[in-house]
Parts: structure tokens; C-alpha cells; sequence
């Protein structure tokens, strides 16, 4: 080997993995195993997702392990619903590109997006024919991914046009989004009502994350809140719940929650086993929630409050404007993590009766035709917990980089 | 300058004792007339924080009486936000809202507290900014400046509020030496147009220069109060000497 030039060239991809795999002989050997025990793993994997498993078992049921026992000539609630999500994601994606917080990265289509763009133009022409999907199925969900990123285009086209007084408006879309969604999933306002207890698969799965998600954090807020609260007993109840909840296994509060909840909620919240589950994921998530957010709290420093109140803000207004935007900043990462456990604990309402994905997955493969196969349910299961999940932390650090005020230099604020 | 004989602060026998039992104030009195600038100097933890921070109750205590601008401090909670509107506060660690620009630091509390427009808010803003000399900094963020800068924020900050009194706790004590002269005038320039102002500081030449008089706080008593010239060249207390002897 020619004697390395002082003056250094960029090493090169090829140069740079043999600098790191194979510094010296022992860290070369060590390489080499591992990468000999990948590579046999992952042949072995692939040999048998392509050859041995029978995805029949996924094909024939898809709709089932999608929403359960939803009756079929309402899902066009679904589908319509599926179709307005998409129709959100591909707006608002396409305008927080069109409207960078930093002007470094005001580019139409970063490398980020084409990778997200690639994957999903995959996904949607691949998934629908691998479930063996009818014609006109298929055909709806290119209709839907070709709406999503024609929302993309547009938004990150033109949304830098829209005024600043209307775009403070937009993330009101979500919420209202999700109201629709619950209409359009379990009836009312002319539509039929479709009960509870015939939503199922990863419909039910989500829509109970999603819920308890939504209502444990601002639970989770307040009781960070109370626990550092001067009023004593304030601060012993918040104690009192947040230890007693995460004291206690997940399972044996909603098996608790099946037999009590009935009681304590005013008649109407909680009528249904399904959404005493709910209540239950909720309360028992907002108890880690508020572990999270009191770290978050504890690292703003006491001269925080102590400015903004004696600039005269009074303590909620201090608390809003001052302190919860910085500790939720701070909360962020270990809050998500917590909603992603919420996410996989969901799983559990297969064990009280519900039919969740696992719950579908489990009845599934009760059916006798189906026996020997739940390697692959599993693996699907797995697979798609994983992209959820995945999708959390993306996101959530997306929203953290947007929301460090001092990271990037000559910072222009949004407003 | 403009000094009346309205009086903006009056302590009497002030006494506090911290939660674990530790007696920080022995009862302190001290009168604050309007248009004054008065300086606490005295070793550490001789109490100069904590009785400054009852002034705007971010400490309480349990003897005594305290009266700024004519309201009684007492735990009625009104007469406390009544207080801290009228009374503007800057702090060694200067304090800024991190996640708020420069801009948004100072209008901020106008806008929701006094509930004033937020055109007009931002308009005083952008002059105060101009008055300590970082106007081109508006739209930065905090983090962004120089410890100088930040701190003369700071200051903007409470002035936005159009105090009656500030209070300063070592507001200097925090800066690399060459940005101490930066504040240090700015404070001067609102002293001579008629501030009044309670100084924590161990800067002499400023206490020289802008105070009228010097106070001298050692283990939660005012032991020495005296106007500048008389307190540095011919204190009248022992402990007074030996503080003197100290810093200097
Ligand atoms: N939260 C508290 N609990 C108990 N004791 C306290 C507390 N805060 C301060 N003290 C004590 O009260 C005394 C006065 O503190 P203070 O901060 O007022 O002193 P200081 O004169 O401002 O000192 P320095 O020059 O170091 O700032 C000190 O002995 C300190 O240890
Ligand atoms: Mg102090």
C-alpha cells in the first residue's frame, strides 16, 4: 500500500467501510462473523417468507386483520375516512416543507421525501396485489396514495401563498379530522351506528392508541402539574395516583377497570367494554405521561417562573406561555416513548376479550383451515406494529428538531 | 434628577425565616423615595437577595410589613399581581424565555397582562431595544447573543412593563469583564433620567457614581446606610470598615 499523502483526500465509501470493519485483523475476523451471521440469517428469512410460509392466511382475512367484523356495507365510511386522512397527511406534509422554521432546508422535494415517496408508491403498488386484493380495491388504494402525494405536490407548491393569518388555522384540520373520523366510524348524525363491538383489527387497535393517546397527555400535563403543586392535597393526590397506577400491571387495572368502571364514570362514557378499555389505556398511560412531563419540568430552571412572575404574569399564564413550552420540549422524546408503549400495551384488550389486531390474529388462527401458520401471522403483526411505532418516533423527531429555537443560525421565527 | 419625597418602597422590621428553620431576615428596615437609586452591598449570604426578592414576593416573610408604591404586601393575591406590574426585576442569571425571540421576550407580558395592542407593544419594544443599543437583535433568539446583550434584554424586557421601580440582583455578576461597562450604563442612563432603582451589586464605582445611597446588609440586618461618599471614605460602623477593608 502506497504511504497515506498528508494532505487528505475524502475517503471514499469502499475505503471508509474497510477502515472501520477491518481496522486490524482481530477486528476483521470479528467482521467477518458478523457479517457472515447476518448474511445467513437473512437468507435463511428470505427463504422462508418466499417459499415456505403460505400468506393465505393473511390474503383470505385481510379484511378482518383491517377492521374486524365492521359490516360490510357500511365501510364505505371507512374508506372515505382513509381517503380524508390522506388527503390531511399530504397537506400538511407538504406544508411544513413549503414553510421551513429554518430557511436551509426550503428545498420542494428534500432526499428525506423521496426516500418517504419511493417507499410509499412501493407499498401501494405492491401490498394490495400481494394480499390478493380484488381489482377495484386495488385500484382505490392507488386512487388514495395518488391523492396523498398530489396533496404533497400542491401544498408544497403553493402553500408558502397562503396568508399567515389563514395558515394558523390549518392544524385545526386534525382535530376536527379525528371528531369526523369517530362520527364516520360508529354512526350518528344520520349515519347508522355501528357498535363497538363490531370494529376490530388494526382499526380497533388504532383507534384506541389514538384516543388514549389524545386524552392521556393533557392528563398526563396536569398531573406533572399537581404532583409540583404548592397545595398539599393537590400534590398527595397526583402522588397518590401516579404511584398507585404505575404500581399495578396494565392487565390487572383493565380487568379492574372492566368490573368498576362503570361505577365511577357518569352514566354514558363508559357503556361498552370497549370504551372502559379505553379509559383504562388512558388513565393508566397518563400516570407515565406525567413521570415524563415532571423530568421535562424539573430541567427549566427556577429562575423561568420566577421572571415571567415577576413580570406580573399570573401562575397559568407563566405556566402556558413560559414553562410548558420549553419542559414539553424537554419531555418530548421520553413522552413519545411512552405512547409508543401505549401503542404495543393496546395489544392487551385481546386479553380481556377484545378484538384488537392480536385478538383478530388470535381467532384467525383458532380457524382450523389455518393451522401450523402463525409464524406468519405473527410476523405480520410484528411487521405492522413496527411501522406504526416507526412512525411515531419519526415524527417525533421531526418535531423536536422544529422546535429547538437556537440550533440553527440566522434563524427567521415563523411569526 | 428628579427625586420627590413620595416614598415607592418603606420595609419595617422586616423578619423571614427559610422553611428549614433558618432565620435570613432579622428585622430590616430600609426607605426607598422615589426617583432613588439605592445600592445593597454586604458579604454572601448576608440576606441581599432574599430581601430584595420580597419587595416583588417572590419570597415571603413572616414579620414585619413591606409597602411598595403604596400597596400593602400582604398574601392577598391581587395586591401580589398589582405589585409585579408596577415593580420590573433583573436577574443575575439574566432569565430569558429561551424559546421566545428577543422581540417576543419583551412584548410577552404587555400584551397579557396589560392587555395592550400588540402593534403598539411592539412599537415600545423596538424603541427600548434601541435605547440599550441591540435593535438589529429583535428577531433573534437568546441563546443567540452575548451574556452583555442578553443581560441589557433582560432589561428591556422589564421596562417594557413600564415599571415604577426595578429591582437589580447582581446584575452584572454573571458577565465576562468586558461587558460589565455595557450594562452598567445602561443602568446609569435610566438612573439619570429618574428610575428608581434598588441595586444588589458589588460594583463600587458604579455605587459611587449612580447611587445615592448605600446600603450596607450583613447577616440579615441594614447595618450601615449612608450616601456613597460617606460610606466609602468615613463609615460610622466597625463592620463597615472591616467590609470595606475587604473588597477594595
Ligand atoms: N431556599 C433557602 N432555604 C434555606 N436557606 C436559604 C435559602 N435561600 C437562601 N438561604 C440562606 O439565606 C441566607 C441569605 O441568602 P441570600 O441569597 O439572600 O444571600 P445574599 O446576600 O444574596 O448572598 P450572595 O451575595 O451570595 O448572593 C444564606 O445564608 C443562604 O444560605
Ligand atoms: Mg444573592
Amino acid at each position: 500500500m502506497a504511504p497515506v499523502s498528508p494532505v487528505m483526500v475524502r475517503p471514499g465509501p469502499w475505503q471508509r467501510l474497510r477502515r472501520e470493519l477491518f481496522a486490524s485483523r482481530v477486528d476483521g475476523l470479528i467482521s467477518i462473523g458478523l457479517i457472515g451471521g447476518l448474511v445467513a440469517v437473512g437468507l435463511g428469512l428470505a427463504k422462508w417468507v418466499l417459499v415456505q410460509a403460505q400468506w393465505t392466511v393473511i390474503s383470505a382475512n385481510s379484511t378482518l386483520f383491517a377492521v374486524g367484523r365492521y359490516p360490510l356495507e357500511q365501510q364505505w365510511r371507512l374508506w372515505l375516512l382513509t381517503t380524508l386522512l390522506a388527503l390531511a397527511t399530504g397537506l400538511s406534509w407538504g406544508l411544513l416543507r413549503a414553510l421551513p422554521r429554518s430557511g436551509a432546508s426550503a428545498r420542494a422535494w428534500p432526499r428525506n421525501d423521496r426516500w418517504a415517496v419511493a417507499i410509499l408508491v412501493v407499498l401501494a403498488l405492491w401490498r394490495p396485489m400481494a394480499l390478493q386484493l380484488a381489482l377495484p380495491i386495488q385500484l382505490r388504494w392507488w386512487a388514495i396514495t395518488g391523492l396523498l402525494l398530489l396533496a404533497r405536490w400542491a401544498a408544497g407548491r403553493w402553500g408558502a401563498a397562503i396568508p399567515a393569518s389563514a395558515r394558523r388555522w390549518m392544524p385545526l384540520i386534525w382535530p376536527l379530522l379525528y371528531l369526523l373520523g369517530m362520527v364516520l366510524i360508529s354512526g350518528g348524525l344520520g349515519l347508522v351506528r355501528v357498535a363497538p363491538s363490531d370494529w376490530g383489527g388494526l382499526l380497533l387497535t388504532l383507534l384506541m392508541a389514538t384516543f388514549s393517546i389524545l386524552l392521556c397527555f393533557p392528563l398526563g400535563v396536569l398531573l406533572a402539574l399537581g404532583r409540583r403543586s404548592n397545595l398539599p392535597l393537590l400534590r398527595w393526590g397526583s402522588v397518590l395516583y401516579i404511584e398507585f397506577v404505575r404500581g399495578a400491571p396494565l392487565i390487572t387495572l383493565l380487568f379492574l377497570g372492566q368490573n368498576i368502571l362503570g361505577f365511577l364514570l357518569p352514566g354514558g362514557l363508559a357503556p361498552d367494554r370497549v370504551w372502559r378499555a379505553a379509559w383504562v389505556l388512558t388513565f393508566f398511560a397518563a400516570a407515565y405521561v406525567a413521570e415524563a412531563v415532571r423530568s421535562g419540568l424539573a430541567a427549566i430552571p427556577a429562575g423561568q417562573l420566577e421572571a415571567a412572575r415577576s413580570l406580573g404574569l399570573p401562575m397559568p399564564q407563566a405556566l402556558i406561555h413560559v414553562v410548558l413550552p420549553q419542559a414539553l420540549r424537554v419531555a418530548l422524546p421520553a413522552t413519545v416513548g411512552q405512547f409508543i408503549s401505549l401503542l404495543q400495551d393496546t395489544t392487551l384488550l385481546s386479553l380481556i376479550g377484545l378484538l384488537d389486531l392480536l385478538g383478530t390474529a388470535r381467532t384467525v388462527m383458532a380457524n382450523p383451515a389455518y393451522l401450523g401458520r402463525n409464524a406468519e401471522v405473527y410476523l405480520v403483526l410484528a411487521v405492522l406494529f413496527w411501522c406504526c411505532c416507526a412512525a411515531l418516533g419519526l415524527g417525533s423527531r421531526a418535531l423536536e428538531t422544529r422546535l429547538n429555537p437556537t440550533a440553527p443560525s440566522n434563524v427567521t421565527p415563523s411569526r | 434628577m428628579t427625586r420627590s419625597d413620595a416614598v415607592m418602597i418603606e420595609a419595617r422590621g422586616v423578619e423571614k425565616w427559610y422553611p428549614n428553620g433558618f432565620h435570613a431576615l432579622r428585622g430590616v428596615d430600609l426607605t426607598v423615595e422615589q426617583g432613588e437609586v439605592v445600592v445593597i452591598m454586604g458579604p454572601s449570604g448576608s440576606g441581599k437577595s432574599t430581601f430584595l426578592r420580597t419587595f416583588n414576593a417572590l419570597e415571603d416573610f413572616q414579620k414585619g410589613s413591606i409597602s411598595v408604591d403604596g400597596i400593602t404586601l400582604s398574601d392577598d393575591l391581587r395586591h401580589i399581581d398589582a405589585i409585579r406590574r408596577e415593580v420590573g426585576m433583573v436577574f443575575q442569571q439574566f432569565n430569558l424565555f429561551p424559546h421566545l425571540t428577543v422581540l417576543q421576550n419583551l412584548t410577552l407580558a404587555p400584551v397579557l397582562v396589560r392587555k395592550l395592542p400588540k402593534a403598539e407593544v411592539q412599537r415600545r419594544a423596538l424603541d427600548l431595544l434601541e435605547r440599550v443599543g441591540i435593535a438589529e437583535q429583535a428577531h433573534k433568539y437568546p441563546g443567540q447573543l452575548s451574556g452583555g446583550q442578553q443581560q441589557r434584554v433582560a432589561i428591556a424586557r422589564s421596562l417594557c412593563m413600564e415599571p415604577r421601580i426595578l429591582l437589580f440582583d447582581e446584575p452584572t455578576s454573571a458577565l465576562d469583564p468586558e461587558m460589565v461597562q455595557e450594562v452598567l450604563e445602561v443602568m446609569q442612563a435610566l438612573a439619570r433620567d429618574g428610575m428608581t432603582m434598588v441595586v444588589v451589586t458589588h460594583e463600587v464605582r458604579f455605587a459611587r457614581q449612580v447611587a445615592h445611597r448605600v446600603v450596607l446588609m450583613d447577616a440579615g440586618v441594614v447595618v450601615e446606610s449612608a450616601p456613597p461618599e460617606q460610606f466609602f471614605t468615613d463609615p460610622q460602623h466597625e463592620r463597615s470598615r472591616q467590609f470595606l477593608s475587604q473588597i477594595s
